[in-house]
């Protein structure tokens, strides 16, 4: 559908004007955008002397890879390895569990729905910071300090994947629902063949919304995770922070390695991300 | 509305989400072998055969941080204890604290951790957390005292010792040794003592300013939770005032004393011979030093010196703090290690056979102070850095070591009290309260 | 979810007849919660027991040793109110999601529209552009935005001519300059968005309308707008729920300071919980904090809801 799109500039006929105007701020905007990237990737390649330099060098000059000898020293494949493991591992949960519940609460009449959906919606937002205690102690109880999982489970028992899914579900036609029932299918048959195909777009979307996110998520990782083995990359670039001395280079080579992957990986599948989202215009 | 789904597109969504599950069942699985590895660690004391502890350092020289030592030290240790195997974790200061509150609340803490008694005493210490390591002080507790009665005061509380010092040191504050001598300034200071009045520091300042040598003479930093320590000299010594009573139990930043320092200060602000920076913490102003941007730092030591010279293309030049009667009376800082009580004894014992090993063995106590970049607290080690290639280097500081004064850190609700403090430098700096006023505030604040 | 299916197959084929609605009703119920049981053991487990233990802490003069805990009944409550900080981070929460929910909204909308009609090479090109600090992980973004502020060599300040400028150590800009931060770093996902939602306009009305002499303005509010809608609606979900969860961006560049001017509430109870180790009194305001989100997305969900209907 986005071939169709090369020649309808007559209806969307807007002046020559405004499109360079709109050109030119994109462009601006984009050099801002583009910026710490850019920022980050040449910042990994020089030397303690020129990246704290007074005078900015704006293209490294003398590069060096000793910034990433450094931090190959530290665990940082593990801590990018721990990342990913988290993401997917909350995105694959999240998308799972929110597509049952999700299809339930829209599809279903049953006793305590509305109270059940208003706290959903509710605890939407909740920041994490309101339970970081109760959940720390809650983990060290069950066992699970310093491990990926005091990440995962909170993670996937945020309730925004179910409210995503719900909104998704209502589009299902009920007569489709009804005529699989008539045939006798079971439920679990109608969810399988019928209820996942027509929300699947939704779990697309959500399965990048999660995977950012959790991917973003610095506060619960950093409570969490305290060993330097389970740290991730976000955390594991904060710890190279310290408070007397910052040493940018190590830490732009390790901003350098969390970035990379996942901005390739968003090169690469540009397609999926966005026709992933594309379909996942909620219920009209 | 969906009509445009393609059958294409549904493959695509179908195969990212088969492709994530898969991922994720691999997840789990790793997940839980990490689960496994780290059990196994915690559980360690119960191992056949030997003990298993853990240590916790903050970056103290090469003790922590990003280059550690740690190995060589553990290693050296385990030559003659193999039964102890010792797994460690680097803390820093950013957010080391904040580890340390959660392993407390996860009931996980470290055997061991290695910072200063304002954390170990004051804080863990004082909340029940810590064992009490009286029987480490026996032998020893003379030959510290005759380095410094307040290492041994510093580290007990309510007669329990909570902490087995290491090392310490004086905070002072650095210059940018050549910019001063171009601009004119070393007139200003006393190169044999390493000391300036206070009218030599604001003539030496307002010589920097007007050379424009430097973008600024100096940067009063105000922000963050560390570095305190040299705001806090700077102020006390300006017009020898003292920051807390002399029994530790109240802060006094209002005195007259204090008030006339802060508005010196303030008036140095207005005049640009120094910038005072509400978002900046010690180690921006640092890096500003580092890179030439302002010509003296007011956060330094061994250990931040040995942090920066790969940065520094001048020469840093170490210097006490100014003081009206030219006799400077500097913070210290005292590092050492205190053991969280877990409750296993065996461990327990471990973990003081540890301390007792790099603190006070013969062969290993001096290279221990040595990767601290600090000096030792037991009289008995004498000079750990003569004959050593750090000996030149160390001499500048062990100069300035006499100037040793009161160490306060232990008084009550320090925490608050150091937010407070940057939070009064910001009002009267960057805000424009009247000294008094920030300052009576401060008082008010955080005497409990 | 196996069992589920047994369970149902048995009874559900061919029950047709109205009159056992009871059992029906009831199998329904049953059903819908073996669905949401997966659901429910994680929001309970992590969100709601939490939640609980929160609320039960808030009424304890709890520190770090938290054997040590004394009941207090309501002065932690009583203490917020007179609290500056907190006052102050309430302030500050809220200016955070009242400014930058609209203009993160109304922005990717803008450039959403935009770059729509552009050829696909240069559409592909901004979105990534604009989604690139999404990706690059808010941890790295903050360090370089940090030298970006810097007051001495920061590049802003270059650029503007300003040096000696502190903006994050200025209460007056250190607030704003975290706003602009969060504003990057959450376009990226609604102008991927709303790029995607104006491709399913459905043309053929659009080609109607400015048959009849509609002009672009009313071709927007009159067509594309209610079919954008249920995109809105998410993008005002997920953009409240990044503002809400603004953590690393405080926490890295300001902790909260100069004067608590860039402390928000999410920032003041890990503040007081992990510094002050006032564990009492961060749950205290977190359940606050929670009543006040429930509050704002209730009202939210509602007002979306009946602007979609």
């Amino acid at each position: 559908m986005p071939k169709t799109k090369a020649k309808k500039s007559s209806l969307d006929g807007q002046s020559q004007g405004y499109k360079i105007f709109v050109i030119i701020v994109l462009a601006l905007l984009a050099v801002f955008f583009i910026f710490p990237l850019y920022w980050i990737l040449t910042g990994s390649l020089k030397d303690a002397i020129t990246i704290n330099a007074q005078k900015p060098q704006w293209f490294p000059l003398n590069p060096t890879l000793d910034n990433y000898v450094r931090l190959f020293q530290q665990p940082a494949i593990q801590w990018l390895l721990n990342t990913i493991i988290i993401a997917v591992a909350a995105m694959a949960l999240t998308c799972i569990t929110a597509a049952l519940a999700g299809y339930a609460l829209a599809k279903k009449r049953f006793f305590g729905q509305t109270v059940l959906f208003s706290l959903l919606v509710c605890a939407m937002a909740l920041p994490k910071q309101v339970i970081v205690i109760p959940l720390l102690q809650e983990m060290s109880a069950l066992g699970l300090n310093n491990n990926l999982l005091a990440v995962i489970l909170p993670t996937v028992g945020w309730p925004f994947g179910i409210f995503l899914m719900k909104q998704f579900s209502e589009t299902i036609p009920t007569e489709m629902l009804e005529a699989a029932r008539i045939d006798g299918a079971s439920e679990v048959r109608t969810f399988v063949s019928i209820v996942f195909p027509m929300v699947k777009p939704g779990v697309g979307a959500l399965a990048i919304f999660t995977f950012v996110n959790t991917w973003n998520d610095y506060f619960l990782q950093l409570i969490m995770l305290q060993k330097r083995e389970v740290l991730t990359i976000s955390t594991g670039i904060a710890r190279l922070q310290g408070e007397v001395s910052s040493d940018f280079g190590l830490i732009m080579a390790g901003a350098a390695l969390a970035a990379v992957p996942i901005v390739a990986v968003f090169l690469m599948f540009q397609k999926y991300f966005t026709q992933g989202i594309t379909m996942g215009a909620v219920k009209g | 509305m969906k009509r445009a789904i393609s059958r294409r597109d549904f493959l695509k969504v179908t195969g990212a989400v088969g492709a994530a599950s898969l991922l994720a069942a691999c997840g789990d699985k790793a997940a839980s072998s990490t689960a496994a590895s780290t059990a196994g660690s915690t559980a360690g004391s119960t191992a056949a055969g030997g003990v298993e502890i853990s240590l916790w350092t903050y970056p103290i020289g090469s003790w922590g941080g990003t280059t550690s030592k740690l190995d060589d030290i553990i290693a050296a240790f385990n030559k003659v204890h193999p039964e102890i195997k010792v797994t460690y974790e680097t803390l820093d200061y950013q957010n080391g604290d904040n580890l340390v509150t959660s392993a407390i609340t996860a009931k996980e803490t470290p055997d061991i951790i290695m910072e200063g008694p304002e954390r170990l005493v004051s804080n863990w210490g004082a909340n029940n957390l810590m064992v009490d390591l009286s029987d480490l002080w026996t032998d020893t507790q003379d030959d510290i005292a005759a380095v410094s009665e307040s290492v041994v005061s510093a580290c007990q509380l309510n007669g329990a010792y909570y902490e087995y010092p290491l090392c310490m040191t004086t905070h002072c504050m650095a210059i940018n040794y050549e910019v001063f001598e171009k601009a004119g300034a070393l007139q200003y200071i006393d190169e044999a003592t390493r000391t300036w009045t206070t009218d030599d520091f604001v003539k030496a300042m307002e010589t920097v300013r007007d050379s424009g040598l430097a973008a600024v003479p100096g940067i009063l930093y105000c922000g963050g939770q560390g570095g305190d320590q040299g705001t806090r000299a700077l102020v006390n010594n300006l017009y020898s005032g003292t920051y807390t009573n002399a029994d530790h139990t109240e802060y006094t930043a209002n005195s007259p004393e204090n008030v006339k320092a802060l508005e010196l200060l303030k008036s140095m602000v207005d005049n640009r011979s120094l910038n005072a920076n509400a978002g900046f913490q010690a180690s921006d102003e640092l890096q500003q030093f580092a890179n030439g941007t302002a010509a003296v730092t007011f956060c330094w030591n061994a250990s931040n010196k040995a942090q920066y010279a790969s940065q520094v293309t001048f020469t840093p030049y170490a210097m006490a703090f100014p003081s009206d009667d030219g006799v400077p009376e500097l913070c210290g800082g005292i590092w050492g290690f205190g053991i969280f009580n877990n409750g296993d004894d065996a461990r327990i014992e471990a973990a003081k056979t540890f301390i007792q090993f790099v603190c006070d063995d013969e062969s290993q106590a001096a290279e221990s102070v040595r990767l601290t970049g600090f000096f030792p607290v037991r009289d008995s080690l004498g000079d750990v850095y003569a004959g050593t290639d750090q000996a030149e280097q160390m001499g500048e500081f062990a100069s300035l070591m006499p100037y040793l004064g009161d160490y306060y850190n232990v008084a009550p609700n320090w925490t608050a009290q150091r937010q407070n403090w940057f939070n009064m430098l910001q009002e009267i700096m960057v805000n424009g309260t009247p000294a008094q006023e920030a300052a009576d505030a401060f008082v008010a604040a955080s005497n409990v | 979810m196996a069992q589920t299916s047994v369970k149902d197959k048995k009874s559900a084929p061919k029950v047709q007849n109205r009159p056992a609605s009871r059992v029906l009703a009831r199998r329904e119920t049953i059903s819908a919660y073996l669905f949401m049981l997966p659901s429910l053991i994680f929001f309970v487990g992590f969100v709601l027991v939490p939640m609980g233990m929160c609320l039960v802490y808030s009424f304890l003069d709890m520190g770090i040793d938290t054997s040590a805990a004394t009941f207090t009944g309501l002065s932690n409550y009583v203490e917020m109110f007179q609290d500056k900080t907190f006052i102050r981070s309430l302030w500050n929460t809220i200016l955070i999601v009242v400014v930058s929910v609209p203009l993160v909204t109304a922005f990717s909308l803008w450039v959403g529209s935009a770059i729509y009609p552009m050829r696909s090479k240069l559409r592909s090109f901004f979105r990534c552009v604009f989604y690139l600090p999404v990706v690059t992980g808010s941890v790295a973004v903050t360090v370089v935005w940090k030298w970006m502020f810097n007051p001495y060599n920061g590049l802003l300040n270059q650029i503007f001519g300003t040096v000696g400028f502190d903006w994050l150590g200025d209460t007056r800009t250190a607030i704003w300059c975290i706003i602009m931060i969060l504003f990057t770093t959450s376009i990226g996902q609604p102008i991927v968005l709303y790029v995607a939602a104006l491709g399913n306009v459905d043309r053929s009305l659009e080609e109607a309308a400015a048959i009849d002499g509609a002009t672009r303005l009313q071709i927007f509010w009159k067509i594309k707008w209610p079919q954008i809608m249920p995109t809105t609606l998410y993008v005002l979900v997920i953009t409240t729920i990044n503002s809400f969860q603004c953590f690393a961006l405080i926490q890295l560049l300001t902790r909260g300071g100069p004067l608590g001017s860039t402390s928000t509430l999410m920032y003041y109870i890990f503040d007081m919980a992990y510094n002050y180790q006032r564990f009492g009194y961060a749950n205290a305001m977190g359940v606050v904090l929670a009543i006040f989100i429930a509050i704002f997305s209730a009202i939210q969900f509602k007002v979306a809801q009946s602007d979609n209907g």
